[in-house]
């Protein structure tokens, strides 16, 4: 045993400006976080079917996107906190947060404009960005991932592109753990001042990449070895339930909504 | 050393430890054993600063751990060079592009100069046995090498306390023993070991106290690891052990044995 | 970088989005001929990279930190046309699950940060390193091809926001998505990029590429040595003439008369009606309410605000209660 690892050392450190790796512990955090919860997410007895949500909510952000009339803004929101207001709590939380903020952004960046003589933008741009993203959460917080990857296929899109979404949802949760890991270690191990930030840094993002590379490889084998020959298929039950058909109901009103008002 | 007071911790709702009291002595070496699940892993998160409990209180060398405290870069960076961690997964610990450096990271932090850096690495190469690999890409290095250059690279802290997440796991059975020899004679030298393992071969040389888990998330006992080992009914009801597992009668040791010194 | 959405009309979304169809189906068909079936999975687990690379929090002079999209060191890692792919899929995810993004506007984020960004840092990158021939020159190329190719991109937003209230306007002059004209919308993009985003990125990239290139050099992609050429100039005459044909189509959209407004194509679908508040004009003054006019029934006013404050106070209900309980989970 060397004669230094026998006593205790005596260090006193000095501060370093490394709140970037707290910072990037916080938004793997929130990733990983979201992404468990959203696994767990079933419809319940109620619930409309995914490909019918998925076109919905396209179409409601498509019809706001064009409407310039205050009025139906008003009646997506009115119904966008309906829907809200049958979820649970921490989610309806969470889907306002995230609106709410980006809402407010969008008010700081178009406040400028404002003193341009713009003053529709300053109030239509962030109401619609309210709506759209409170739509675009509601939807995402009712669905599974699997069930919004697997509506995808009902609007003609390539099942290796499903394949593919799948994937990359599924090791978004593996290597984030692992880069999360990596993130705990560089920190427990930053016990001074850090010279080499960017080496660090780009350290975690490499090994990231390279055992990205190999988990790639492995679950190719994998997929051979179970019979995989290049095509993926992905297959869907068609149901139309009552709910389904109540919610094709309020999106077709919506149309009428829109062109009625313009 | 360490002092944890009715310390509870929950994942998003679910509970990982409830109510854990526990006392470590400066020199002690703890087993924590327990189920996968049963909340070791968290507590070593916990010990580690890397999580905060919802409730009571965690003091390490008589100052209260909080989240607050751990915001001050000086006392957080002070107390990460008191305390080191040896990961689970080596994987997970590593992210430098050589052994050299990787083990040098630390100590370069820590203000010294390249030449007593340097002193400390080839030390620490030297006591895990890896001098050949000075110049070698750890993310290329097996897992037992790994595992040597992640304890290379937190020795190089020269830490206080030592936590080591499962330890044997992964390791090929001379490895193993090579790292059992290595752990005593770290106990040895003064350091404070905690590990928590499934493995109870492991638990009753290395530690001379073992902590074990139940699957509620508590502590459902606290005694000495040769009197935990015998008393097969509670590691039973701890689901460790099933009505086939047997401790041959006896001597105690019945496996292969080196002893370092 | 991520533009949201209701900055962009729906028209600028559509016409970005149908010029990354083609872009998608080159580069789906070169990644299978390229790295063969044996790699396909690459392609998620490289998106599951592209987005976590996103995550990381890069430290700043000065103690702050910023983000790096990483675009053109994947099209280095992967190659341009696996680069393009994944950023793609990164972005899906981000829209839809994150918020981060817009739905419509992802057809223009994927041009400006998986189509523009990737190809022109790697052609840069591929041009300089193919012409000085050292360890120096692929890092200079790498330097210089991130950084441009970051600021490419903003650029390219910064021309997708410009030209809004060009082109799109109501009968009052005011502008109906992102109110900025090019003179202040592209310093205000290009500014922070050129300035920092930029040299993070290159900072960035060129670091990551150097811990890989020691660790593991075989991993890089080498890319076709034949032929190149010709599909990078063409990439290039592309990028370049898309803003100027982007330019083009947009105003004819935007000055589409009201009858014509009918027949238009919008997002792959035909509208199929005239949206009455076009036909009628529009005016600010007449939106903003004594809560009888903008052409609502006053019936139909109050059963909206009916269901909005219905709505609104279950979820006031539900947040609180749920407040108290997390408490007293704290207390107990």
């Amino acid at each position: 045993m060397p004669e230094w690892l026998l006593k205790d050392e005596n260090y006193q450190p000095l501060p370093d400006r490394d709140t970037f790796i707290d910072k990037s512990i916080l938004s793997l955090l929130r990733i990983l976080s979201r992404i468990r919860a959203q696994s767990g997410y079933t419809g319940g007895k109620y619930s409309v079917h995914a490909p019918w949500k998925v076109a919905g909510t396209f179409l409601l952000i498509v019809l706001l996107s064009l409407s310039r009339n205050l009025w139906f803004l008003a009646a997506v929101g009115a119904y966008l906190l309906a829907a809200l207001s049958m979820m649970p709590a921490e989610r309806i939380l969470r889907i306002l947060k995230t609106g709410l903020v980006i809402a407010f952004f969008s008010f700081l960046v178009l406040l400028p404009s404002f003193f341009m003589g713009n003053r529709y933008s300053l109030v239509m741009i962030p109401l619609k960005t309210l709506a759209t993203v409170t739509a675009v959460g509601i939807l995402s917080h009712t669905t599974g991932w699997h069930c919004v990857t697997g509506a995808l296929k009902s609007f003609f899109i390539p099942d290796i592109f499903i394949f593919v979404l799948d994937i990359t949802i599924k090791y978004i949760v593996l290597l984030g753990e692992l880069s999360l890991d990596l993130f705990y270690s560089l920190k427990l191990r930053s016990v001074g001042k850090n010279t080499g930030k960017y080496s660090s840094l780009s350290g975690i993002a490499g090994t990231l990449f390279l055992r990205s590379k190999e988990m790639a490889e492995d679950m190719y084998s994998a997929m051979e070895c179970r019979g995989f020959t290049g095509s993926y298929r992905v297959r869907r039950r068609f149901r139309f339930t009552a709910a389904d058909f109540l919610y094709v109901m309020v999106h077709a009103a919506f149309i009428a909504i829109f062109v009625y008002l313009g | 050393m360490i002092e944890l007071n009715d310390v509870s911790y929950s994942y998003e709702g679910i509970p990982a430890l409830k109510h854990i009291g526990l006392r470590i002595e400066k020199g002690e070496s703890v087993a924590l054993m327990g189920v996968n699940g049963s909340g070791k892993s968290t507590l070593l998160k916990l010990l580690n600063g890397i999580i905060f409990p919802d409730g009571g209180e965690y003091r390490f060398a008589g100052e209260s751990i909080t989240r607050k405290k751990m915001q001050d870069p000086v006392f957080s960076k002070r107390f990460h060079q008191r305390i080191g961690f040896v990961f689970q997964n080596s994987d997970t610990q590593l992210f430098c592009s050589d052994v050299y450096d990787e083990i040098a990271f630390g100590p370069r932090q820590m203000g010294m100069d390249e030449s007593e850096v340097e002193k400390r690495v080839e030390d620490c190469l030297a006591l895990l046995n890896i001098r050949d690999f000075r110049h070698r890409q750890p993310y290329h290095l097996s897992g037992g090498e790994k595992k040597k250059v992640a304890i290379a690279c937190v020795l190089a802290l020269n830490p206080e306390v030592l936590v080591f997440d499962e330890p044997l796991n992964g390791l090929d059975p001379r490895t193993q023993r090579w790292f059992v020899s290595f752990l005593i004679q770290l106990h040895e030298s003064g350091k404070t070991l905690i590990s928590s393992t499934h493995d109870l071969e492991m638990v009753q040389e290395i530690a001379g106290r073992a902590v074990l888990f139940d699957e509620n998330h508590t502590i459902s006992a606290d005694k000495p690891a040769q009197e935990l080992l015998e008393d097969t009914e509670l590691l039973k009801k701890a689901n460790l052990i099933d009505e086939y597992y047997h401790r041959h009668p006896g001597s105690g040791h019945q496996h292969f044995h080196i002893h370092p010194f | 970088m991520h533009i949201p959405d209701n900055y962009l009309s729906p028209a600028t979304c559509a016409a970005l989005g149908a010029a990354v169809v083609p872009v998608w189906a080159v580069s789906v068909k070169k990644v299978k001929k390229e790295i063969t079936r044996a790699k396909m999975p690459l392609l998620g687990i490289g998106a599951s990279f592209s987005f976590l690379m996103m995550m990381f929090n890069v430290p700043l002079p000065g103690g702050t930190t910023g983000h790096a999209v990483g675009g053109t060191l994947l099209a280095i890692l992967l190659g341009p046309f696996s680069a393009c792919i994944s950023v793609s899929v990164a972005l899906l995810i981000q829209a839809l699950f994150f918020g981060d993004g817009g739905i419509l506007s992802f057809g223009a984020n994927c041009f400006n940060m998986a189509f523009v960004l990737p190809f022109v840092g790697y052609f840069i990158y591929k041009f300089i390193k193919d012409r000085v021939r050292s360890e120096k020159g692929e890092y200079l190329g790498i330097v210089i091809g991130s950084y441009i190719g970051i600021n490419a991109a903003a650029l390219c937003a910064a021309i997708e926001f410009g030209i809004q209230p060009l082109l799109f306007r109501d009968a009052a002059g005011q502008a109906l998505y992102s109110p900025y004209p090019l003179s202040v919308a592209i310093p205000a993009m290009l500014i922070p990029h050129l300035l920092v985003a930029g040299v993070v990125e290159a900072a960035f990239t060129a670091a990551i590429f150097a811990f890989i290139k020691k660790v593991s050099p075989g991993t890089i992609y080498e890319g076709a040595k034949e032929k190149s050429k010709a599909v990078y100039g063409l990439l290039a005459a592309l990028i370049l003439l898309t803003p100027l044909g982007l330019l083009a189509t947009g105003t004819a959209w935007g000055e589409w008369g009201a009858d014509e407004i009918g027949e238009v194509v919008s997002n792959g679908k035909a509208l199929g009606f005239i949206p009455q508040g076009m036909q009628n004009g529009f005016s600010f003054e007449a939106m903003m309410p004594d809560y009888s006019v903008g052409g609502i029934p006053e019936v139909a006013g109050y059963i909206l605000s009916a269901v909005a404050g219905v709505a609104v106070l279950l979820i006031v209900f539900k947040i609180v209660s749920s407040l108290k309980k997390n408490t007293h989970g704290v207390h107990e």
